[in-house]
């Protein structure tokens, strides 16, 4: 594939200044990532102490992110310079949006960025939100002026805009994820030891048949052979002997496995000069793991099962990919093959060869999906390396905000949260209680820097009357109350971080952004995430 | 904090009941040299064995030998330099053979291909099995993925004209071509 | 141990809002109000970055967790790094800038933030955290670590656990922070030195670095990681093409690359380039601004709460947190257990009251008649100091001559440490001397 032709190709030489300046970063999110990066166009709407949308920020220029605006009313004042790094004495009395700006701007020449002091109000920030040019995502903190959420919401709504409310008083913070639709991420990142796919109970012939040549004299080869045949042919060749002995089933349940277990372990040679074999002992580990019949995993069922109310939406590459793949399984009742093969103990040239058995079946799959893509009107030009990737992902993709499914109401979720309090007080500290009550309290509305304990109290029992009496929740308001509306710089900056992990896993579209709102309590240091 | 610090206290007081408290400085062996320490008052050399420390105070730096009295190697000398550093035992000893011979599983820079001093090392094993490992290298080497490939064909297609240019490598010999130091005793 | 908890502390100290101070948000200032700051001059913190070069995501700790502190008004902060800036610090690393490439980063941070943040002193130290001794660190009220390498945790962790165990007074306990990251991933926990499970007895956190056999990289290469080893670790000391390998010289990983590729092709090995070269020879963790930003605030904030007591702090229940941000955000936020048998805070050194003019054959037979433990075959030995070992022979036959010597001829002090150690007993004792009054 393009590997091997860039090996023979490339002329060697050192990476560029942007690759040596991003090389940290490019080795999580490669160089699409990057641009995906680089070319998009991000909004803060700031307000309140107004340093959490700063330290996000920051998080965001220094990987490169194409452009910013901080909307902003502010003039600062010496409280800010209190909590907001990027301020200093020089910039009392001027607009806190272009001050941040600028000083944000030293950290990275790559990255464009303006500022509007002129958002006060739902009206000014309206004027901003018509002008032509459109933002990737919008991220905006808490409290709001009245009339603004709305203005931003309908932005969202029109542009299928990615919004993020972040909020962070005290303590305490959370922020929260409106995106526009169902949002499918295919480079999920799954852990290295989940994404291999041996096929072990379903081999084609071309395997098989490697397979079957490597072991017709088994008991004979030396024990260098012996002790070279790689772990999948083990494998093979003993299921094999097991289908033969067991009326053609292979070993399923976990007693089959283990004693399919023990068959490896009798056929490893031990009158070697090493007393054992690495290769066998690498078949007897991988048996548990990897002698299973292939399965559709639920995220994918939910792809293949996902019914579209929005036309538009149908017509993505994604959905037409899935709906591809989804006849190729319906036809194949397997997924591709995914084409990756572990290191395993082998001889160079035998490895390199059972690799390209498994790349070129995992090829031809590609090809067959592709076909597939073809057919579909808006596939014609899907390119190759998308539909490499989804049947090399398969097994991972994720939906996130699935509009398919109806959320729980915010009362169900809070009684759902309130009994597993209930054991988890029971359960003893292993299992931590739940982190709504800092959520309710935090969105009360207007979260105004005078509201007493009580008063938040009586605010959240009013929409969540389940909370009424609840400890967890009185203890929450009393903080909230110390803290007054003010930030702390730490937990803000533990906010702006997590807030630019997602801001550049939905960009992106790499990773698994959280669906859909983040509570963090800097008391017990701890997050949770809830769909709300 | 001031709990915690009272408790302590108390326990401090008991200690210090009868006699003066200890004064002066209270260095504290690092923890590579205290398990280095544990381990070495384990080691339990046979004959073929010897250690040899440059500079007693430094017990992570010393030289081990090797006599084999069996084997294909028997009659020589063989040392090795063993480096810990204060990862250990979290990292492995590095291993060095000090002569360069013929082996399979020794290069000829003097690096040595024993799965225990490197993908296996685990912080529960210990010098006495490092060097158990050492020896068995002598009485069985090993001609499936060798570090000396040379060595390693040899054996496996001429084992008496292996053994024969083992005899010849540790006299100081050559063998292919190549100069071998002498290690006989 | 009584232990605070969570729901008292919201009880604690009571802070009182809205002030219109300068420089001060809300809830800071009202913890000044309260009398539980402690940024007087007298109180001084200390940060550390990375120790060594190759910069694989520490002193991007080390630059957040230095605005955070100024931030968090900590006044007299030092920071200790002797790293030099690199061009691969600045995607994260938001003190540095391009013209700064090859300064100190110890000294540029600490500049840069004196600068920006009005009230705060940073002394920078363009060192190693080794190069100072226990008389330096005692000076310090706490310990932030963002450190890029398990020893240089190890050594420090050591360090603070000593230096509580002799402590007289309170002061002598400096809670210990530690922050590290990997990728999107990232954890922070705090120690409370001799009292809760230290660096030491969590040493099983860190996954040993995988490695590949070596026979395998000399005979049977079947990765493009094989390839590079080989030429690495066996082509480069055969050939020798630069007197001494620099993996941040690009001709050096130029000829790696080469030899790599070379070998790859050989084999028909894929997958061979550059980066690929570079991140496993150096071992480079990948590093983002954002985690970051995450696991040094999440030290600092914890930092915050034990310096002003505002909230409980982790260390006594929960001392561990763990963070993921790769699928959605996952937390872990739990306690690990001390370990009894830690060999750096396991068993704290007992006094043992000894005549400085008594031999070591004298002090090693009553060994034998100890009430805890009649040690048959003891060995003993101080820091960098070999008295007496039983085996192996030769230690044996060269310590022998000690055996005769009084502990005042061996250079022993008051209040020495010494280390014993029996085949007969699984675990080594402590004691330090604590010297009679001489009689003579």
């Amino acid at each position: 594939m393009t590997e091997e032709l860039e090996q023979t190709t490339l002329i060697p030489q050192g990476p560029s200044d942007k690759e040596k300046k991003y090389d940290r970063q490019l080795r999580l999110w490669a160089a699409s990532g990057q641009a995906a990066l680089e070319s998009a166009n991000l909004l803060l709407i700031n307000s309140g102490a107004g340093t959490v949308g700063i330290e996000t920020l920051k998080n965001l220029v220094l990987p490169g992110i194409g452009k910013f605006t901080i909307a902003d009313g502010a003039v600062v004042q010496d409280v800010d310079l209190g909590v907001n790094f990027f301020l200093d004495e020089s910039c009392l009395g001027k607009s806190r949006a272009q001050c941040c700006t600028e000083l944000l701007l030293e950290l990275n020449p790559e990255v464009d960025g303006v500022w509007n002091s002129t958002v006060t109000d739902a009206t000014s920030l309206q004027e901003l939100l018509n002008a032509p040019e459109t933002f990737t995502m919008i991220m905006y903190s808490h409290p709001l002026q009245p009339g603004m959420l709305e203005a931003i919401e309908a932005y969202g709504r029109q542009h299928r805009t990615p919004l993020i409310a972040i909020h962070s008083v005290g303590f305490y913070s959370y922020f929260r994820i409106t995106l526009p639709g169902t949002f499918p991420t295919v480079d999920t990142h799954p852990d290295q030891t989940a994404t291999t796919d041996l096929r072990l109970l379903s081999p084609w012939p071309e395997l098989s048949e490697f397979a079957n040549e490597m072991t017709k004299d088994i008991d004979n080869l030396d024990h260098h052979d012996h002790g070279h045949i790689p772990m999948v042919v083990i494998l093979l060749y003993y299921l094999d002997i097991w289908k033969k002995e067991h009326g053609g089933a292979y070993p399923t349940s976990y007693g089959e496995k283990t004693e399919f277990r023990q068959l490896i372990s009798k056929a490893t040679r031990r009158d070697n000069p090493e007393g054992g074999e690495e290769n066998f002992d690498e078949a007897f580990a991988a048996v548990m793991q990897h002698v299973t019949l292939p399965s559709v995993p639920s995220s994918l069922k939910q792809v293949f099962d996902y019914e579209h109310k929005d036309e538009q939406d149908s017509k993505s590459s994604f959905w037409i990919i899935a709906e591809a793949l989804k006849q190729f399984y319906t036809e194949n009742q397997r997924l591709p093959v995914a084409g990756g093969l572990p290191d395993m103990k082998a001889q160079s040239s035998v490895y390199i060869k059972l690799q390209n058995i498994y790349k070129d079946k995992a090829r031809q799959d590609v090809n067959d999906v592709l076909s597939r893509v073809r057919k579909i009107s808006g596939g014609e030009n899907i390119d190759l390396e998308e539909v490499e990737l989804f049947c090399k992902n398969a097994r991972f993709v994720k939906l996130i905000n699935n509009t398919g499914e109806a959320p729980p109401s915010m009362e169900q979720i809070i009684e759902r949260e309130l009994s597993n309090d209930e054991i988890a007080a029971i359960a003893g500290p292993e299992m931590p209680t739940s982190l709504i009550p800092i959520y309710l309290a935090l969105s009360v509305p207007s979260q105004s820097s005078v509201a007493s304990a009580d008063e938040i109290v009586t605010a959240v029992c009013q929409k969540a009357p389940a909370l009424e009496g609840n400890e967890r929740l009185t203890q929450v308001a009393q903080e909230l109350a110390r803290a007054a509306g003010g930030e702390l710089h730490n937990i803000s900056a533990v906010t702006g971080g997590m807030v630019a992990q997602e801001v550049i896993k939905i960009i992106t579209n790499q990773y698994v952004p959280i669906d859909n709102t983040c509570v963090f309590d800097g008391i017990e240091s701890r997050c949770q995430v809830l769909r709300l | 904090m001031l709990n915690i610090w009272s408790m302590k206290k108390k326990q401090k007081e008991a200690e210090n009941a009868e006699g003066q408290a200890a004064g002066g400085k209270r260095k504290k062996v690092t923890a590579a040299q205290l398990r280095v320490q544990k381990d070495l008052s384990e080691l339990s050399l046979g004959a073929t064995m010897k250690t040899d420390f440059p500079d007693p105070d430094n017990i992570l730096n010393f030289i081990l030998s090797i006599e084999p009295d069996e084997g294909m190697y028997r009659g020589g000398k063989f040392t090795f330099d063993f480096a810990i550093n204060q990862n250990f035992p979290h990292e492995p000893p590095k291993v060095l053979c000090r002569e360069k011979i013929y082996h399979p599983n020794i290069d000829l820079e003097g690096k040595v291909c024993l799965n225990i001093l490197r993908e296996d090392w685990k912080p529960v094993l210990n010098l006495n099995a490092v060097i158990v490992g050492l020896q068995f290298l002598f009485l069985e080497p090993n001609a499936s993925d060798p570090l000396n490939k040379e060595a390693a064909d040899d054996l496996r297609s001429n084992r008496e004209g292996f053994k024969r240019n083992v005899r010849t490598a540790m006299s100081g010999g050559s063998v292919k071509g190549a100069p071998y130091d002498r290690v006989l005793k | 141990m009584e232990v605070p908890r969570a729901n008292q502390t919201h009880a604690g100290p009571v802070y009182k809002p809205r002030s219109g101070g300068r420089r001060i948000s809300g809830p800071i200032r009202a913890v000044q109000d309260s009398g539980h700051v402690c940024h007087t001059s007298h109180r001084y913190f200390l940060l550390e970055t990375e120790t060594n070069g190759g910069g694989s995501g520490a002193g991007g700790l080390g630059c957040e967790i230095l605005k955070n502190l100024a931030m968090s008004k900590f006044k007299d902060i030092h920071v200790i790094d002797m790293d030099t800036i690199d061009i691969s610090n600045l995607n994260r690393q938001f003190l540095f800038r391009k013209s700064d490439v090859g300064k100190f980063k110890a000294e540029v941070a600490a500049k840069f933030v004196e600068q920006r943040v009005k009230g705060v002193k940073i002394t920078a130290h363009n060192k190693r955290i080794q190069d100072f001794d226990d008389e330096f660190y005692k000076q310090f009220q706490l310990v932030i670590c963002g450190l890029d390498s398990i020893e240089a945790r190890r050594w420090i962790n050591a360090m603070l656990v000593s230096i509580a165990e002799e402590s007289e007074d309170p002061d002598g306990v400096k809670p210990l922070i530690d922050g590290g990251t990997e990728g999107f991933k990232g954890q922070a926990r705090v120690i409370f030195p001799s009292f809760t499970s230290c660096i030491e007895c969590q040493l099983d956190m860190h996954a040993p670095r995988a490695a590949v056999p070596l026979c395998t990289i000399a005979s049977i290469p079947r990765q493009p990681e094989h390839c590079v080893e080989w030429a690495h670790v066996i082509a480069w000391e055969q050939e020798k093409p630069f007197p001494k390998l620099d993996k941040d010289d690009p001709e050096h990983v130029t000829w790696i690359y080469q030899k790599a590729l070379k070998r790859a092709e050989e084999f028909n090995i894929p997958g061979i380039t550059y980066s690929l070269t570079q991140g496993t020879i150096k071992n480079i963790i990948p590093a983002i601004a954002s985690t970051n930003a995450i696991i040094a605030a999440a030290c600092c904030n914890e930092a915050f709460k034990i310096a002003t007591t505002t909230a409980t702090c982790l260390g006594f229940e929960n001392n561990y947190m763990m963070y993921s941000g790769n699928d959605s955000i996952y937390t872990y936020t739990f306690k690990h257990e001390k370990k009894e048998d830690c060999p750096v805070c396991g068993r704290e050194a007992r006094p043992l009251d000894v005549d400085p003019n008594m031999t070591l054959q004298d002090l090693l037979d009553s060994f034998a008649v100890r009430p805890e433990a009649q040690l048959k075959k003891p060995s003993i030995r101080a820091e960098g100091k070999t008295l007496y070992m039983q085996v192996p022979q030769s230690l044996e036959e060269q310590t022998r001559p000690n055996l005769n010597k009084s502990l005042k001829d061996l250079g022993l002090e008051n209040g020495q440490e010494v280390v014993v150690t029996d085949p007969a007993f699984p675990l080594e004792f402590n004691f330090f001397f604590r010297f009679k009054a001489e009689s003579s």
